[in-house]
């Protein structure tokens, strides 16, 4: 079936609810429904299997049009249908819930409600997840007239202590872990209720790292946000701003010269390098395998080196500017690239080997954390989580953009689902990659590197979807036709992922955690601080550290 | 400091605690709200190719263990009250080092709704590494100085500055 065809067959299956339809682009097809009918409308499509809930984008019309706007956007390979729900900006804004039917929208609708101002009914949970604690009640900042000022702190509401409820029942307490961390990453703040060894509950807040990078977009021009954006992950940032990049290009109508794409491919690939393995030596440290952690990050300067060489940077590249790329590659670059690429592919096969053979960690990898093709497809989950069940979701893949319309690429899968499938996929996914930027650098088209861009970017929305290392990233871009967006939203893989962790840990040994919590490869990552374990009646401190040694002398016997 | 008046064995066990100190550095890393960018470089720095384990440096998970306090990122509201309890379970003597253009200044978030501001509005710095991030030779020469400036028996910068104005001009 190509893009027109699912386009009609959604329309079709959502007749009975259509208020209006428009297909604002080829490939996305707008329809709007009222809030009673969300419901059945999102039933029918998650019933009839057409794509999964990519993202929910809330928006502030604006104080003259009085009204508020939810986007639920589905996709399904390059298209996308969204449904649209406008509802007062004042008064009764109320969505129901759609969190039974598709569990990973739950983190969609707080985040759309903290921010945006949505009442969500029926959820099962509604505390606070990205918005700080001492925010007040009733301010949400990404409304159109919110003012610093009505955000002072308000005092007595510091409240991320353990949860007054099931903390001590019987045999069962709580293991707080997080925000804060010995080794890596971002911080966030998790809540397992066990009762002895195994975990009956999960919880997690997020928000500890929560800056508000979407509201400053709306201040800043076009070319300001380009380094904004940058900044929203060290780890992935060039695909970040190729995502930015990709969908102002596609407002302004700027087509990209080819030779510019492929540069930004190259990038993204050496990109990946350096986040797998990355992720390889902290998934590795925490079974409590430094040795492997050690080799992987020594073997990851090489790719920074790769990445300095072109870019000049070693993390915050800055390799793409709006109309292009601010860096070529020459000949000299070329040859050292495949050396580097050379060296890296024996290493990639080396690790392959460890991960698969290895009996120490097969242990902490085999069979844990498994999830099947079915559970993978009703969570929502994306990137390399998914494809270890089997599930093809790979934007570079379903619907290929910038230079892999003209050097496709396969997707990497495996069967299994456990942890060691999503080491083994991850591994296999770099060779590819290795494959993949040797070709383009053979190949690499010849022409200018950027063409010029408008100051002021034309009125619209559009959607733009990359493949991140760790899954599909989604931007909502929306231009009013001036210097500044209107509004930008981001949607990292990482929230799609969140729920793999939280479902999966329940029924499993508490040492298994930081495992299955690394086998997402999540990009806030959580950790030791000192933590307290409610044991009955006893107080016993626990760190992050003592639980990761806890879980190897567990795996030791 | 009024050192030359101490009884010798007191001077010996200064310098003999001294010299124990700057060669078993712990440092403790706590993301304030960065973008993990500096977090990954500080990683870098612990790893084979800058090994800062060679200066008898190494990364704490406890803040009770932990003589450095490593700050990555502008400090998020969520964040603030978390970094002064931390720093506030370390033993003294403490020092802290901000890496990073934001944990100075807020760098390209200043002004966001979510950031409360630089890390030395919370808690006193000792060393700031600028950079988006610093690379991890820059991370290494900022250990160092604090280590150098340390061994010629000065109190942390984060004090002199302290004791410099409470003097009246």
């Amino acid at each position: 079936m190509n893009t027109k065809q699912n386009l009609e067959k959604a329309e079709w299956l959502l007749a009975n609810w259509n208020k209006e339809t428009t297909y604002p682009e080829a490939d996305r097809l707008d329809v709007l429904v009222t809030a009673e009918d969300l419901r059945s409308a999102v039933t029918t499509l998650h019933d009839a299997k057409w794509g999964y809930l990519s993202a929910i984008t809330g928006l502030d019309l604006g104080v003259e049009s009085g009204q508020l706007e939810a986007l639920y956007h589905f996709c399904n390979g390059p298209a996308i249908t969204t449904l649209k729900v406008h509802l007062p900006r004042v008064g009764d804004a109320s969505l129901p819930t759609i969190e039974d039917i598709i569990p990973s929208a739950t983190f969609f609708e707080r985040e759309m409600s903290e921010t945006v101002g949505f009442q969500i009914t029926g959820a099962k949970s509604m505390d606070r997840l990205f918005i700080s604690d001492d925010w007040p009640e009733g301010v949400y900042p990404l409304r159109a007239d919110f003012k610093i000022e009505q955000a002072a702190p308000v005092e007595g509401r510091y409240v991320d202590e353990i949860p007054e409820e099931g903390v001590v029942r019987g045999n069962t307490f709580v293991v707080p872990i997080g925000p804060q961390h010995p080794a890596l990453k971002e911080p966030g703040h998790f809540e397992f209720t066990v009762d002895g060894e195994v975990v009956t509950a999960a919880r997690m807040r997020l928000g500890y790292a929560h800056r508000g990078i979407e509201k400053a977009a709306e201040s800043r021009n076009w070319i300001q946000n380009l380094y904004l954006f940058e900044r929203v992950c060290g780890i992935c940032s060039h695909v970040h701003t190729m995502a930015y990049a990709a969908g102002v290009e596609k407002l302004a109508q700027v087509e990209v010269p080819m030779r510019a794409q492929a540069i930004r491919q190259i990038v993204a690939g050496l990109e990946r390098i350096h986040s797998h393995l990355l992720w390889l030596g902290v998934a590795a440290h925490e079974a409590g395998f430094d040795t492997l952690f050690m080799y992987s990050w020594r073997d990851r300067e090489t790719v920074m080196n790769l990445l300095e060489q072109i870019t000049g940077n070693r993390v915050n590249y800055s390799a793409n500017v709006l109309g292009g790329v601010k860096c070529d590659i020459g000949l000299e670059q070329a040859k050292v690239i495949k050396e580097g690429l050379d060296f890296l592919e024996v290493r990639i096969r080396h690790y392959l080997e460890v991960v698969t053979t290895d009996a120490m960690f097969l242990n902490r990898t085999r069979g844990v954390g498994t999830i099947t093709r079915v559970e993978a497809e009703r969570f929502g989950l994306l990137g390399p989580t998914a494809r270890a069940s089997g599930l093809v979701r790979d934007v570079r893949v379903e619907a290929p953009y910038g230079a892999y319309t003209r050097f496709p690429i396969s997707a990497v899968t495996a069967t299994n689902g456990d942890l060691e499938a999503r080491c083994e996929v991850r591994l296999n996914e770099l060779l590819v990659s290795c494959f993949a930027i040797r070709t383009l650098i053979d190949n690499l088209p010849e022409g200018p590197l950027t063409v010029k861009m408008p100051r002021k970017i034309p009125a619209g929305e559009t959607i733009s979807r990359v493949e991140a290392p760790r899954g599909e990233l989604f931007y909502y871009i929306k231009s009013g036709g001036g210097e500044n967006p209107l509004r930008i939203h981001v949607r990292t893989p990482s929230l799609c992922n969140w729920v793999s962790v939280l479902e999966k840990a329940v029924g499993r040994q508490l040492a298994d955690v930081p495992m299955l919590i690394a086998g997402m490869d999540p990009c806030f990552s959580c950790n030791d601080r000192v933590v307290t374990v409610k044991h009955s009646n006893d107080q016993k401190t626990w760190s992050w550290k003592q639980l990761r040694e806890y879980g190897i002398e567990y795996y030791k016997r | 400091m009024n050192v030359n008046n101490d009884p010798l064995w007191v001077k010996v066990a200064k310098q003999v605690r001294t010299w124990a100190r700057l060669n078993s550095i712990w440092a403790i890393h706590f993301n304030s709200g960065s973008c993990n960018g500096c977090d990954i470089e500080i990683l870098a720095t612990l790893t084979p190719r800058y090994d800062v384990e060679r200066f008898g440096i190494k990364l704490e998970g406890s803040p009770r263990h932990a003589d450095v306090l490593i700050v990555t990122g502008p400090v998020t509201r969520q964040a603030r009250e978390r970094l002064r309890r931390t720093y506030e379970q370390m033993p003294e003597p403490k020092f802290v080092i901000s890496v990073g253009s934001c944990s100075i200044s807020g760098g390209v978030f200043d002004g966001c709704y979510g950031v409360g501001g630089a890390v030395d509005e919370v808690v006193p710095v000792d060393v700031f590494i600028p950079g988006c991030p610093p690379r991890p030779e820059a991370i290494v020469d900022g250990i160092i100085q604090l280590l150098t400036h340390l061994k010629e028996g000065n109190l942390p910068p984060s004090q002199m500055k302290k004791i410099a104005e409470k003097v009246p001009a």
